[in-house]
């Protein structure tokens, strides 16, 4: 078990900086998840760690000790591929085993401790069988086999379930939550699923274009976003932003009401941020009407989708049955204790700042 | 739905293999009868009589088992070479990094517009220096070397393809350079490697003009081909022979490896196509 540190660390490709001066702490035994939009550098962070990328500028600390110059094998890392990299001439039980093999340990040793892993990822049927006659799930699972066989001190996982289907990508998600609690590791994870994001992690490193944005336990970022780009983000479906000017008593919706908010700069213009599930339906002291487009019925839950009169799309939560079909306009509260203000640039205005 | 290939092309495809085949057949026919009854042709039927004596005197009258196992020996050392040293190269110039990379590259693979010719004379007079003149070296240097252009460019190509997370899954296994390249890269390169093993098995046993000119004692089947029918002999069947044993292997080689060529790339990394 390690923990991991990264001091102003930088990345670049000749002249295009990928990581821009990173710092970030992932505490022992912790399950860490890095998301953001596509192209931000969570890979590559990822792989500076893992010690397949160099690291520009900055130092990595592993258990106290700085590798920056060191092998992935004395980091003490171990990394799952998204494409599970798999060896295809060598056999599951070869795949499992060969990091094993090449440092050099007994035949013996290395049969057991191979039995142990296939038995923790349940595919002990599996050990005779070539990666080309394997499943997506089964083959990630020996990929997941190949990393903890090593008993490593940081697992490292680079969106390991994306190429599975949904239905797999959930159980599998289950097990790796699993193997985490059962095995303590410290687990590094990329994903750009904010699903996974939230029910895997016990803390979500928010990155966009090479700074990590927010970091934070998932309810943290959930409830207390520092920014439009976290509050976006974090979420499915994602947090409602609606225009609105600053007053002396709080800010004015352009759809209509005014939130009474104390504490807020007196102008401006602002996003009022409301989560799907924040609306009250049909009351509040503040309420806006919604023309819905769509009703998403998912058995507990249904999701209108629709927009205001103001011309924004909202998205409003609604958990009983009351009725409501598409075409129907529907006046929506907004509770101001629930809701966030961002400035236009993305920054969070809080009260009484 | 694949359609059924047209008659017309079975019988142009028949008729190209038959003409292809008939040389052989001749040579073949050649070296079982007389050479008296063959003067006007091996085709002629005037006068049928089969004979295994040409088979039985060219071993007493040439060193052809010497050639044979000569030749055997060079081609399967310079096969073996190539086949090790140039996907080892390829790896190094495709993978790793280390100065002047491209540029030696690029001079190695532009051994390719020289022809064999040119260095013959340079070459003997450093073997001559060297006295490695009549020494298997002196072939065996150059059947590697020469074939360096075109066999590094193939696996290079090859590996063009070869997914790069199998390498970084070596480097997280523990493997250094050497041996990721022994257990990751060389198994799944075999088809490549194979073509190649093939085209210079082939071009080292039938090579004439370095042996021929580098060699006096030991010399391969190809010069000594040329020595049996550099005489003004009446010695048809006996150059029939010498012919066969000389192809014969090149011929066997080529069928059982055949496949080889077609095989397809097996390094899919195991992700779901
Ligand atoms: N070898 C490279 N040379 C130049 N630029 C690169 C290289 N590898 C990555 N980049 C750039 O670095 C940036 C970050 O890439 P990275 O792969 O880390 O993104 P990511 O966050 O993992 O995205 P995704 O979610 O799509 O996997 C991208 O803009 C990419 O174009
Ligand atoms: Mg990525």
């Amino acid at each position: 078990m390690a923990t991991v540190t990264l001091n102003n660390v930088s990345k670049s490709y000749g002249t295009l900086e990928v990581i821009d001066n990173l710092n970030l702490q992932v505490e022992d035994g912790t399950f860490t998840v890095f998301v953001g939009p596509s192209g931000c550098g969570k890979s590559t962070l990822l792989r500076m760690i893992a010690g397949l990328e160099p690291i520009t500028k900055g130092d990595l600390v592993i258990d106290g000790r700085r590798v920056n110059e060191a092998d992935p094998i004395e980091r003490g890392v171990a990394m799952v591929f998204q494409n599970y990299a798999l060896y295809p001439h060598m056999t599951v039980e070869q795949n499992i085993g060969f990091s094993l093999r090449m440092a050099g340990l007994e035949k013996s040793d290395i049969d057991a401790r191979v039995a142990i892993a296939a038995q923790t990822l349940q595919i002990e049927p599996l050990l005779k069988r070539k990666p080309a006659q394997l499943s997506g799930g089964q083959r990630q699972r020996v990929a997941i086999g190949r990393a903890i066989v090593r008993d490593p001190e940081v697992f490292l996982f680079d969106e390991p379930l994306s190429n599975l289907d949904a239905e797999l990508r959930v159980s599998m998600r289950v097990e790796i939550a699993k193997l985490h609690n059962k095995l303590g590791s410290t687990m590094i994870y990329v994903t750009h699923d904010q699903t996974e994001a939230m029910t895997l992690a016990d803390k979500i490193v928010v990155m966009r274009d090479g700074k990590i944005e927010q970091s934070g336990s998932p309810d943290d970022l959930y409830d207390n976003p520092d920014n439009l780009f976290v509050a976006g983000f974090i979420g499915s479906p994602r947090m409602n932003f609606l225009r609105a000017d600053l007053t002396a008593t709080g800010p004015r919706l352009v759809a209509g009401p005014t939130l009474s908010m104390a504490g807020l700069p007196s102008q401006g213009e602002v996003l009022v941020g409301v989560r799907p599930e924040h609306f009250l339906l049909g009351g509040g002291d503040a309420s806006v009407a919604v023309k819905v487009d769509v009703v998403e019925n998912l058995g507990g839950t249904r999701y209108l989708y629709g927009a205001t009169i103001s011309g924004e799309n909202v998205v409003v939560e609604v958990r009983d049955r009351p009725g409501i079909k598409a075409g129907d306009t529907v006046h929506v509260g907004i509770d101001p204790v629930r809701s966030m203000i961002f400035r236009a640039t993305g920054e969070r205005l809080r009260q009484g700042h | 739905m694949i359609g059924r290939v047209p008659n017309w092309i079975v019988w142009v495809v028949g008729i190209i293999a038959c003409i292809w085949v008939i040389p052989i057949i001749g040579i073949v026919v050649t070296s079982v009868r007389p050479p008296a009854d063959v003067t006007l042709g091996w085709w002629r039927l005037d006068n049928i009589r089969f004979t295994l004596d040409a088979w039985m005197r060219v071993w007493d009258e040439y060193p052809l088992a010497n050639a044979f196992w000569t030749t055997l020996w060079i081609t399967l050392i310079g096969t073996g070479a190539t086949m090790l040293l140039t996907p080892a190269a390829a790896y190094a110039f495709h993978f790793l990094k280390f100065p002047f990379r491209r540029t030696i590259l690029v001079i190695i693979i532009n051994a390719f517009v020289l022809p064999v010719q040119v260095v013959v004379i340079p070459l003997f007079q450093l073997w001559r220096d060297t006295g490695l003149i009549d020494n298997i070296l002196a072939v065996l240097i150059p059947y590697v070397g020469l074939s360096f252009a075109w066999s590094i460019f193939l696996v290079k190509n090859f590996m063009e393809d070869f997914p790069k997370e199998l390498i970084e899954a070596g480097k997280i296994d523990g493997c250094g350079p050497l041996a990721t390249f022994w257990f990751v890269v060389l198994p799944n390169s075999l088809s490549a490697i194979f073509a190649v093993g093939i085209l210079q098995f082939l071009w080292c046993w039938n090579s004439l003009l370095l042996p021929m000119l580098y060699l006096r004692t030991t010399i391969p089947l190809p010069v000594l081909l040329t020595r049996v029918s550099g005489t003004y002999d009446l010695n048809w069947d006996l150059r029939s022979v010498a012919a066969i044993v000389t192809t014969i292997v090149p011929l066997f080689v080529f069928l059982i490896f055949q496949r080889q060529f077609a095989a397809g790339s097996q390094t899919r990394t195991g992700a779901k196509e």
